[in-house]
């Protein structure tokens, strides 16, 4: 059986000084039970740390094995304490002991019991100090907090004594006493004469897990009196007596797959609480107690979907003070993508069990109501139609071909096909948009779209879903208009090479939808996403996407898609690509740098003749 | 109020002061009794737990000789060639006799003994300022200038700035691993003069507060989405040889006491603001958690929610950060320019 006793701290603290007499009290250590019958025995791992990481034999100090009195068993000379401070090179001394408890007189006096507490004795290198010089704080504390805890459920028992035993031993001709300060109903008790403190009740931590009161110590030599406050902290353990409990009832939650069928996709999630705390330290050891498990016997539910359980800690006001407590999450997810052809509806269970609670209630079942609604793959009863400008360039985008819903599908690869009619007309192609959801019509061959000949050509479009093979066509027409435009000479093939208004708007450039660049005129100060820059569409470049007809020729718009060296004030887009800011006009030079400057180019200034006329 | 402690008297003959472990290492390796020992401490150290180690005989007589060496007292020091192999010897040792449960562990870095008086003495000499000026300027502002106008300093500050506040793509603002690599770099080979009145300039306006908050630039290094449990992150933190012994070092020399007027061990507080540097770059980077001007609140990322049984362990842990009276004492002499001078 695990042990009962315990430990109400886990460190305890006291200063040693040179020449101590033997059987010197040094501290009191207090044990509290899990049962009445239960005795505590105390005892002393026989040897000291020293900080450092070395180990000396321990000399000096014993416990009361009933009592739990530390005490000096010989007094450290000066020869000791150069001893125990060799290699410590720490501004003070410290060695460290640890204190063992048993439920049974001890036999062997081995350092092996896991229930323990550490003792740090601080070597001060001076004799004690005299009672007069002491402060208030150092008669009546030491210097660590006085904070304890008491598990929860457990039977009443002392836990403290406020009285230093060393103070006490020496200080004799001081008077020192205390009072616990606290609330009205706290369940401790203060015993004026021995000066201990006792929890009077079995604690319930879901009703209250802190009380704090406050130590008050009276100093009195003679005439004189000194008063010291500290704080006197309780917190209560918490164990696993809390079932698990549904949150208004609810048990079951609608899950529909549609447009969505990713895998990793949340469907719907129910929560239960708990009125007991779950560590999130170490994670997977308090999810393996709290678990969540799929109720089937189909091996086609239990590959398709999985449980996901997350937890977090909430309060509760059981009686206006709060306590910490649990939610548990239980998110049903899509282990896979599925198929768009699946089509079926049925009840998913999950079994949520609080395995460390014992007690009937330890799990609750949660329902999951899942619709698994197959989607079409069709583009609706529209056919497409396209202009384009004779004039348009090499990868001028003309348009996105879409099935229904194409934009809400996650997880379905649908590829866009041209099947090319009879004739020699071919100047467009496709390509796969952004996570295969739309396909991107582009010129391809702009040598066709100046031949007479090609005027109005008929394409049927095909869409494909990669898991299923299912696929769907539409009728597509692109009719080319306009009247070619003489080539200015000394254009260069980009748009992002002008860096003025004029330039740009005279030449083409690759991408180009109408024969000529385009500039944007930026309006915002300093660096802005809002830049001046000359791009072959306002419409998608540049707009902070590097698209896939973009990303097919690095001239057709750098500002998105550059990955080179930008020079001048910029920021650059995500995935260190493109320029998302820019001070002033950016320009670029394709596979080179791109520049982002100010024009220096000032509209002519109204000189002193001008003034005057005005 | 107690002076540093007075030198150990009883050190093995011949051996002055701590030796870094890889020396001390080279040491024990010529020397067959010592490296012989050393091999069998290391086969008893390992998956045990000290206890039952120390109840071997053979374990035993390996761990008494070992005392005598200098291998068993050996230290590192920060930023030193072969760091890590430093440390790694240092805990190859340590690990196994401390049981790594302990609340706050020994450093494994020598003692710094320089003050911070030492730091404005050379800080001075480049500022060369008049008090009325600086009565009214932004000192962090300042510091930056200083930063910028020596060559080492600029490069490593504009080296992690950048690699810092490099987009990866739209869910990866940056690439955290590369940036505390960066900031590390920055803290380890930058000299106090400079990295100290970056961290710790005094601020008396919210733009300056705030500029002293980004040093570090938090949204890459110190932020998160999620806010761990704060044992969570020193339980990672103790996985890793270097974040250890740099925490451990933390708690070592900022650690609150009493026992000395400023709360500082030893009243160094230049130990203290060395040992807060060293941790920047690690999971458990520290940083200013707002611009307030008139308190400073330091903390990790992480909290204390879901601590279960924990909470009273975690908030102490927490606490060394958030309300630690000597590295407040410790960041405000440095604002000020005040320093104690150590009893001689």
């Amino acid at each position: 059986a695990a042990l009962g006793l315990y430990f109400p701290r886990k460190e305890y603290l006291e200063n040693v000084y040179i020449d101590e007499s033997a059987g010197m009290p040094l501290l009191r250590i207090h044990a509290l039970k899990d049962s009445r019958e239960e005795m505590a025995h105390f005892h002393l791992c026989q040897n000291l740390i020293i900080s450092r990481a070395r180990s000396h034999e321990n000399n000096w100090f014993q416990i009361r094995e009933k009592t739990g009195v530390l005490y000096l068993s010989k007094s450290l000379d000066r020869e000791d304490f150069n001893m125990l401070s060799v290699g410590n090179w720490m501004p003070l001394s410290k060695v460290m002991l640890y204190v063992f408890l048993s439920s049974h007189p001890f036999q062997e006096k081995e350092c092996d019991s896991a229930t323990r507490t550490t003792v740090f004795l601080s070597l001060i290198n001076a004799t004690a100090p005299a009672c007069s010089s002491l402060t208030a704080r150092q008669l009546c504390f030491t210097e660590m907090d006085l904070s304890f805890h008491i598990k929860e459920n457990k039977p009443p028992g002392i836990f403290h004594q406020l009285q230093l035993p060393s103070v006490h031993h020496l200080c004799q001709n001081l008077s020192i006493s205390y009072k616990l300060l606290a609330a009205e109903g706290v369940p401790f008790w203060y015993n004026e004469n021995t000066t201990s403190v006792r929890v009077t009740q079995r604690l319930d931590r879901e009703e209250r897990e802190r009380y704090e009161l406050i130590a008050k110590c009276t100093v009195r030599e003679g005439f004189r009196e000194m008063q010291v406050e500290v704080p006197f902290l309780v917190n209560v353990l918490d164990e696993d007596d809390s079932p698990p409990f549904l949150p208004n009832g609810t048990d079951t939650a609608d899950a529909v797959v549609e447009f969505n069928r990713k895998e990793g996709t949340v469907l719907a999630m129910l929560t239960v609480y708990d009125a007991d705390t779950t560590p999130i330290y170490p994670l997977e050891s308090s999810r393996k107690k709290y678990t969540g498990t799929i109720i089937t016997d189909d091996p086609w539910i239990s590959e398709t979907f999985r449980v996901e359980h997350i937890f977090d800690e909430i309060h509760f006001s059981p009686n206006g003070s709060q306590v910490r407590g649990t939610r548990h999450e239980y998110k049903l997810v899509l282990n896979k993508s599925i198929s768009v052809t699946e089509h079926r509806s049925f009840q998913l269970d999950v079994l949520v069990n609080d395995t460390e609670f014992h007690g009937p209630e330890r799990s609750v079942m949660l329902h999951f109501n899942v619709s698994i609604l197959p989607v079409s793959i069709q583009f609706s009863n529209i056919t497409y139609q396209f202009t384009v400008n004779r004039n348009a360039e090499r990868f001028a985008q003309i348009g996105k071909i879409c099935i229904e819903n194409c934009m809400k599908f996650r997880g379905v690869n649908i590829t866009y096909k041209l099947l090319s009619p009879n004739g020699s007309c071919y100047p467009v192609s496709i390509l796969q948009g952004r996570e295969d959801k739309y396909g991107s019509l582009y010129v391809n061959d702009s040598s066709v779209l100046r031949r007479p000949e090609c005027k109005e050509i008929q394409y049927i479009v095909q869409a494909t879903d990669k898991q299923s093979r299912k696929h769907t066509k539409t009728l597509l027409t692109v009719v080319l208009e306009g009247t070619l435009l003489k080539k200015e000479e000394d254009c260069p093939d980009s748009c992002a090479i002008s860096k003025h208004r004029a330039e740009c708007e005279e030449c083409g450039g690759l991408g180009v939808l109408t024969g000529r660049c385009q500039w944007r005129q930026g309006s915002g100060k300093g660096i802005t996403t809002n830049y001046s820059t000359c791009t072959p569409s306002i419409k998608t470049c540049p707009d902070g996407i590097c698209d896939v007809v973009e990303g097919r020729d690095p001239a057709v718009c750098p500002q998105d898609c550059t990955s080179g060296n930008i020079i001048g004030g910029h920021g650059k887009g995500i995935g260190n690509l493109g320029i998302k800011s820019g001070h002033g006009i950016c320009y670029c030079f394709p596979r080179q740098n791109c520049y982002c400057e100010k024009d220096d180019i000032k509209e002519p200034l109204c000189d002193d003749v001008c003034k005057t006329v005005i | 109020l107690a002076g540093p402690p007075s030198p150990p008297g009883l050190a093995p003959p011949g051996w002055r002061g701590p030796v870094d472990c890889v020396r001390a290492n080279e040491l024990c390796a010529g020397e067959p009794s010592c490296s012989s020992r050393y091999r069998t401490l290391r086969q008893c150290l390992a998956g045990r737990d000290r206890n039952t180690m120390l109840a071997n005989k053979e374990c035993q007589a390996a761990l008494e000789v070992l005392q005598e060496s200098a291998l068993y007292h050996c230290r590192c020091k920060r930023g030193m060639k072969k760091e890590l192999q430093c440390l790694q010897i240092y805990w190859s040792i340590h690990l196994g006799l401390t049981e790594g449960e302990e609340f706050y562990e020994a450093s494994p870095y020598e003692p710094v003994t320089s003050r911070l008086s030492d730091i404005f003495r050379l800080a001075s000499i480049f500022s060369g300022m008049d008090p009325a000026a600086t009565s009214r300027s932004n000192h962090c502002l300042d510091a930056a200038k200083a930063c910028n106008l020596n060559d080492n300093c600029k490069r490593l500050r504009s080296g992690y700035i950048s690699t810092c506040s490099r987009e990866l793509s739209a869910t990866e603002p940056c690439s955290r691993r590369k940036c505390h690599k960066a900031l590390r770099q920055f803290f380890d080979r930058v000299p106090g003069e400079f990295t100290f009145r970056l961290l710790f300039c005094s601020c008396k306006d919210r733009a300056c507060a705030e500029r002293r908050r980004q040093t570090i630039v938090p949204s890459c290094s110190y932020e998160d989405k999620d806010k761990p449990n704060c044992l969570d992150l020193r339980g990672a933190c103790r996985a890793d040889h270097l974040c250890r012994s740099r925490l451990a070092d933390f708690h070592t020399n900022c650690q609150a006491t009493f026992q000395f007027l400023t709360a500082c061990p030893g009243d160094n507080f230049q130990a203290c603001l060395g040992s807060y540097a060293g941790l920047i770059g690690f999971d458990i980077t520290p940083n200013y958690v707002d611009a307030s001007t008139t308190s400073i609140t330091i903390s990790p990322w992480c909290s204390c929610k879901g601590s279960g049984n924990m909470e009273e362990e975690c908030e102490k842990f927490l606490r060394d950060f958030t309300e630690n009276p000597c590295l407040r004492n410790a960041i405000q002499a440095f604002g000020n320019g005040t320093d104690v001078h150590p009893a001689p």
